[in-house]
């Protein structure tokens, strides 16, 4: 988080920015401090809008005093002007509509204010979780599932933020009952209290009522998503579900999905059978005390006939405090859980950062090494361990290995996604410790196995590295990697949008535009995680003979997963449980060794390293 | 970190439902909620397993044509109830201010004082009040079971006839068009029964009944107040309606960029760290959120314009009431009480009309839903049985094409005048590149599609000929990306038929080689598959699709590329496999491994839509074409040809 604190770093070539920056940075960020309670620690975000937060909380309760005061106005002109005429009618009519005109304009003024600090709050906080998101390390996401980080920022971010919208305006409506309480009481102090009655019944059947809404709506949620997994089955499956003619156990699978939906909206409508009515006849049940009170007190002579009316608004006003308080607790239990989540987030910490006083790595000969390195994911066992490799200055070395060896890992490594456990892992002689982690990645490209492309445009995607790169080079790149052609006979050529949201591209395309993507940065150090997902022979071929003239000027480091592939290296070093047992060319390998043999029999293995 | 709670249990979609109150579900229970959730499940009945029948034809009922009106009086004995007391409550809720002038003319004004009537008057709002709660719980009930009956009803109806489409809508359509169908438009329809049909007559009523009870009191009067209430309310809720119908519009597509941006940012991790993309992503990311909390600000502003603005329409009309009602008492044109209940009616007037306004929305909603909702009960399924198509008898399984033509499209042929016939028990191999039009002469012996000249028969019986649940129950297929249903493992290899015993299934299992696996699941046969099987690997999934289709027992069994993903190490677990499931079969393997085309009795090259060889291994290697050549780079290589034979799956495979 204290890198999110400053203002936007001053452009560095080692962070490619060519967006527009339209909305600003957030100003603060959360109070680091763990102890405090959740709300405390969003202060520093809400602090920065203090003035229209309080504008609008001063607004608000002016506007709400200002609606208090027209019954009160009714009750007296029906008394005053209308029973016994002493006072002239329109004194009241005149009042009562500059109080209205005011209310209006000050309700507005305060619920555009208080909108507009809570969708700015929002905003920072989206803002900040994904900004310290993005420089989270792989550790983390190793053990967090995306899903729950997408969720996380979206329902968690959103109940928080429905809290600090609502919180504020409950309670100032609070503030209201108590002032419309005191007007009640003020015109009579016993008919003020038998009218309020009801209020703290009304209350507990509000709070009783959330309580048992949220979680019915869960189950219905939850009813209708396993119809539909059915119905998804059914049309992912249709071809299974055909073949074996068994379409009538798929209607029997929905129908007992649906009935249970159907229970459950059942349910739903009992629960709020039981407390609708309860709430919504409860201020009815008010009325009639007041009715019969009131009246008796009329007939005494202690109470005007303009209180009946007076106090039928007042009960109006009372009532949606009470009412809304339930939701408030609940608003509130929900927001502190969903705040908790979002600190388990922030207040991780990057592991892999600059050391202080790192300097930028700048790659001159271009060699690496690995030494002594030992290394596990978590806590988990060592995946590498007493791994030393040496790569030469424009050596290409292929990684051959079983499923597990820890090819993938070391080119990890390479990258400085993560640190060693022990040993050291270098690049022309500097520890990757001692440098600058953005230098590396900035010097160091990787092709992953499983190329993940962005819902942008081709050109985009290839200049994800340079996002200002001009279309020559993209072009150029896409050339090398032997996508230009495809690329040419799409709809919109460059322009395609791919992606989940796009054109959907085969494995094999998606794997070149990937390798444009890395050649487009041109970086001295290549690192080629093979793709273990057919690709065509011929493509295969083109790719490789594209690559071959590459990779001949920058030191390479491939993890080879077929035979074509080692065919690009110089040298191939043969991996076993985390340790390099055999290094040399792919044919005195092949000559000496049974084990490495044996491997490249297997070598399609389809199971793949998952990390 | 981790799953919160439940696990698979809340497998499936969820969504993120833009209109919907936020707090609605994302995956996993959220811990606050967890007690009151698990509380409600103890309720809910164990599942009691459907055994309806289902016939490929539909029959009277499910031929009607869909529509709102039919769909409602599918329960009409409910439906009458919920009308009867939707009018009970409309009209009892809105007797207390006339009781309140009552009590105020005849119990308090000077010279009228009387208890009793007070007492009385309130007595009897109690009464009402009381009637119109206990109407209003029942109204509620009825209606909510009206809605769910009809839309299980209407959820089955729509499946069964998605069941009985062919499998070319399932390619031509797509998915989420199809889950839209089943899942939103249902539920849109589900609120309107539920909620919006009971408010829009409740409502509506109401203001009929406010509106005769302010006649009956003063017809000037009412016909004043009537004309300053009703038409500004409408056109302000009108306004607010299409104004925040607008802002969420643009809020739903703010929070889908936002979403967009996140996903991927955090999927693509690895790329956008090894390209130094952080500062330029959370510009990115501002930008997307800004556009987010703009148009929350908008509705945000729309919001607080029309709060407070129909609140101050309604202030207005009170202190012109009180001017002009005022001046009627003045005048002894009007009571008192009169008046006061006026003032409590007029209030009741902003309600009714915000809801009707807003239910007119769903209405339209719904209405759309209808009419999709039939565009696809109307769908006719493009391979359907003749009328009283015989059931295809048990089967040999000599299987005959003759001289078929074939296009998914009628313009494009992708298979010409193919001829050929197995022989009962034969295993047939096709091999040649993707899009030759294998896959189809594979579609077309299931009678996935019907061809477009030539038949196609089993045992001399034309295909389009025989009833096609009954031609199906004889055939199996194991398509090359397996497919696992949520469920157990036991569940998967069951799929075929209802009646598998246990030992069938364990000679299955032990048959096909899944033994070793299934003894390293936890939970054995019963292991649940989480995420259509992603724990396992491709291959085991293969395995499972293949006990499948041997536990399905067919005459004749179509291999689609089912075993391109088993291990090679594992190359005897392969064959063991094939022998058990081709023994004594006729078999027509789509072979993606030469190993595998080797194993059969005969090998047919198919290529542009034609067969260009045909023989055995030995025959087609002596003649040196297509296949010999294939072959041969094979065994140079040690490499599988499949990347040679299949360019590229993804065009023909869902």
């Amino acid at each position: 988080m204290r890198a999110t604190t400053e203002q936007d770093r001053s452009p560095s070539p080692l962070f490619p920015v060519s967006a527009t920056t339209t909305y600003r940075r957030p100003k603060a960020t959360v109070d680091p401090d763990t102890s405090k309670s959740w709300w405390k620690r969003f202060i520093p975000i809400v602090a920065t809008r203090r003035v229209p937060f309080i504008a609008a909380l001063v607004f608000s309760g002016i506007s709400l005093v200002l609606q208090v005061l027209i019954p009160n106005l009714l009750n007296q002109a029906i008394d005053r002007s209308i029973v016994t005429p002493s006072v002239p009618l329109s004194h009241y009519v005149t009042e009562i509509i500059w109080i209205a005109v005011a209310a209006g304009i000050v309700g507005y003024l305060s619920r555009w204010l208080l909108f507009r600090t809570a969708y700015d709050f929002e905003y920072d906080v989206r803002n900040l979780l994904f900004e310290h998101m993005s420089l989270l390390s792989f550790s983390f996401y190793d053990r967090a599932q995306t899903g729950q980080l997408i969720s996380r920022a979206n329902s968690d971010i959103r109940s928080i933020q429905l809290y600090t919208t609502f919180a504020p305006m409950i309670l100032v409506q609070c503030a209201v009952a108590v002032v419309a309480f005191g007007f009640m009481l003020s015109i009579s102090v016993p008919l003020a209290l038998i009218a309020m009655a009801t209020m703290p019944v009304l209350f507990w059947i509000g709070v009783r009522m959330r309580k048992v809404m949220f979680p019915i709506s869960w189950v219905i949620q939850a009813r209708l998503a396993d119809v539909a997994t059915t119905v998804d089955e059914s049309i992912n499956g249709v071809r299974v579900i055909k073949s074996f003619a068994r379409e009538g156990r798929q209607v029997n699978t929905l129908a007992d999905a649906s009935e249970k939906v159907a229970w459950s909206y059942t349910k739903d409508a009992d629960i709020r059978a039981r407390y609708t009515p309860a709430i919504q006849n409860l201020p009815q049940i008010s009325l009639v005390l007041v009715l019969i009170f009131g009246g008796i007190m009329v007939i005494n002579g202690h109470l005007g006939i303009g209180a009946i009316l007076a106090f039928n608004a007042y009960l109006v006003i009372l009532q949606a405090p009470f009412m809304m308080l339930g939701m408030l607790v609940m608003m509130g239990q929900r927001a502190a859980a969903s705040a908790d989540r979002i600190f388990e987030i922030l207040d991780v910490e990057a592991d892999i950062t600059d050391r202080p006083g790192a300097v930028d790595l700048v790659v001159t000969e271009g060699t690496a090494a690995f030494s002594g390195v030992r290394f596990a994911y978590g806590d988990g066992p060592d995946v590498l361990h007493d791994f030393t490799i040496n790569i030469a200055e424009g050596e290409t070395l292929a990684l051959v290995g079983r499923t597990g060896s820890g090819k993938s890992t070391a080119a990890k490594l390479l990258m400085r996604f993560y640190d060693p456990t022990e040993g050291s892992v270098s690049i022309d002689g500097h520890h990757l410790r001692d440098v600058t982690v953005a230098s590396v990645r900035n010097q160091v490209g990787i092709v992953l196995d499983e190329p993940f492309l962005f819902s942008a445009t081709i050109a985009e995607n290839i200049a994800y590295g340079q996002p200002d790169a001009s279309r020559e080079a993209v072009i150029a790149a896409a050339t090398a990697a032997n996508a230009a052609e495809f690329i040419d006979k799409l709809p919109q050529g460059y322009d395609t949008v791919v992606g989940e949201r796009g054109y959907t591209l085969s494995g094999g395309q998606r794997q070149r535009i990937a390798i444009a993507r890395t050649l487009l940065v041109n970086p001295p150090i290549l690192i080629l995680d093979d793709a273990t997902s057919a690709i065509d022979v011929q493509v295969e071929q083109s790719i490789h003979e594209a690559l071959h003239e590459l990779l001949d000027k920058r030191t390479t480091l491939i993890i080879a997963h077929r035979l074509s592939t080692i065919a690009l290296a110089d040298r191939v070093a043969l991996l076993r449980d985390g340790t390099v047992v055999a290094i040399g060319t792919h044919e005195s390998l092949m000559a000496s060794n049974d084990e490495y043999r044996s491997v490249l029999a297997a070598i399609e293995s389809p199971v793949e390293e998952s990390i | 970190m981790g799953w919160g709670g439940g696990g698979g249990f809340w497998g499936g979609g969820g969504g993120f439902g833009g209109t919907r109150p936020a707090g609605m579900p994302f995956g996993g229970i959220p811990s606050e909620l967890q007690e009151g959730v698990d509380a409600i499940l103890k309720e809910e009945p164990p599942s009691a397993p459907y055994d309806m029948a289902f016939t490929m034809e539909p029959d009277a009922a499910e031929r009607q044509r869909l529509t709102l009106w039919k769909l409602l009086t599918q329960h009409p004995r409910l439906l009458a109830w919920c009308t009867i007391l939707v009018i009970i409550v409309a009209t009892t809720s809105q007797v207390g201010p006339a009781l309140i002038e009552y009590a105020i003319n005849h119990g308090m004004l000077p010279g009228h004082h009387s208890v009793r009537v007070i007492i009385v008057a309130a007595a009897a709002y109690l009464v009402v009040t009381i009637i119109s709660a206990l109407g209003q719980r029942s109204q509620v009930r009825a209606s909510g079971r009206l809605a769910s009956a009809v839309m299980h009803e209407l959820r089955i109806r729509v499946f069964r006839h998605l069941q009985r489409l062919s499998l070319s809508f399932f390619t031509e359509e797509k998915a989420g068009v199809i889950m839209t169908r089943m899942t939103s438009d249902i539920e849109n329809l589900q609120q309107l029964l539920q909620d919006g049909l009971n408010q829009f007559a409740l409502q509506g009523l109401t203001m009929v009944v406010i509106t005769i009870i302010l006649f009956f009191m003063n017809p000037l009067l009412a016909a004043i107040t009537v004309a300053m209430v009703v038409p500004p309310l409408f056109a302000a809720s009108w306004w607010f309606h299409r104004a925040s119908e607008r802002g969420y519009e643009r809020v739903r597509n703010g929070i889908a960029g936002v979403l967009t941006h996140l996903s991927e940012s955090l999927q693509g991790i690895r790329v956008v760290s090894a390209h130094n993309r952080q500062i330029h992503n959370a510009i990115e990311h501002r930008n997307v959120v800004g556009e987010y909390r703009d148009a929350n600000v908008y509705t945000g502003q729309v919001n607080a314009i029309y709060g407070p603005g129909s609140q101050l329409i309604g202030f207005l009309v009170q202190a012109l009431l009180l001017a002009i009602g005022g001046s009627m008492v003045l005048h002894h044109h009007l009571s008192v009480g009169a008046l006061v209940a006026y003032f409590l009616y007029v209030n009741r007037f902003f309600q009714p009309i915000q809801l009707l306004v807003q239910q007119y929305n769903a209405l339209q909603q719904s209405q759309s839903s209808i009419v999709k909702l039939r565009t696809l009960l109307e769908t006719q399924p493009e391979v359907v049985d003749i009328p009283d198509a015989p059931a295809l008898a048990p089967i040999n399984g000599e299987i005959r094409f003759d001289h078929v033509d074939f296009g998914y499209r009628p313009d494009r042929l992708v298979l010409h005048d193919v001829s050929f016939s197995i022989a009962p028990g034969e295993t047939i191999a096709l091999v040649g590149p993707t899009g030759g039009g294998k896959s189809t002469i594979a579609k077309l012996i299931t009678r996935f599609y019907d061809p477009t000249y030539g038949t196609i028969s089993i045992d001399g019986h034309d295909l389009r000929k025989v009833e096609q649940l009954s031609l199906r129950r004889q055939l199996g297929v194991v398509p090359q990306e397996p497919f696992l249903f949520a469920g157990t493992i036991r569940d998967n290899l069951t799929f075929p038929r209802d009646d598998i015993s246990e030992d069938e299934l364990n000679l299955a299992i032990d048959r096909v080689g899944l033994r070793e696996m299934i003894d390293r699941l936890p939970d054995g046969v019963d292991t649940a598959v989480h995420e259509r099987g992603q724990s396992l690997s491709t291959g085991e999934r293969q395995l499972l699709a293949l006990g499948r289709a041997f536990l399905a027992n067919p005459r004749v069994l179509v291999l689609d590329e089912a075993t391109s993903s088993l291990d090679l190490q594992s190359e005897g677990a392969v064959e063991r496999a094939l022998d058990a499931i081709l023994e004594q079969r006729t078999a027509i393997l789509i072979a993606h491994r030469l190993s595998t085309a080797q194993r059969a009795d005969r090998i047919m090259v198919v290529q542009g839509g034609r067969i260009t060889e045909e023989g055995s291994h030995e025959a087609l290697m002596a003649e040196e074409g297509r296949y010999a050549d294939l072959f041969n780079t094979w065994q140079q290589t040690g490499e599988s040809p499949a990347s040679s034979l299949d360019a590229d799956l993804s065009n023909e495979t869902r």
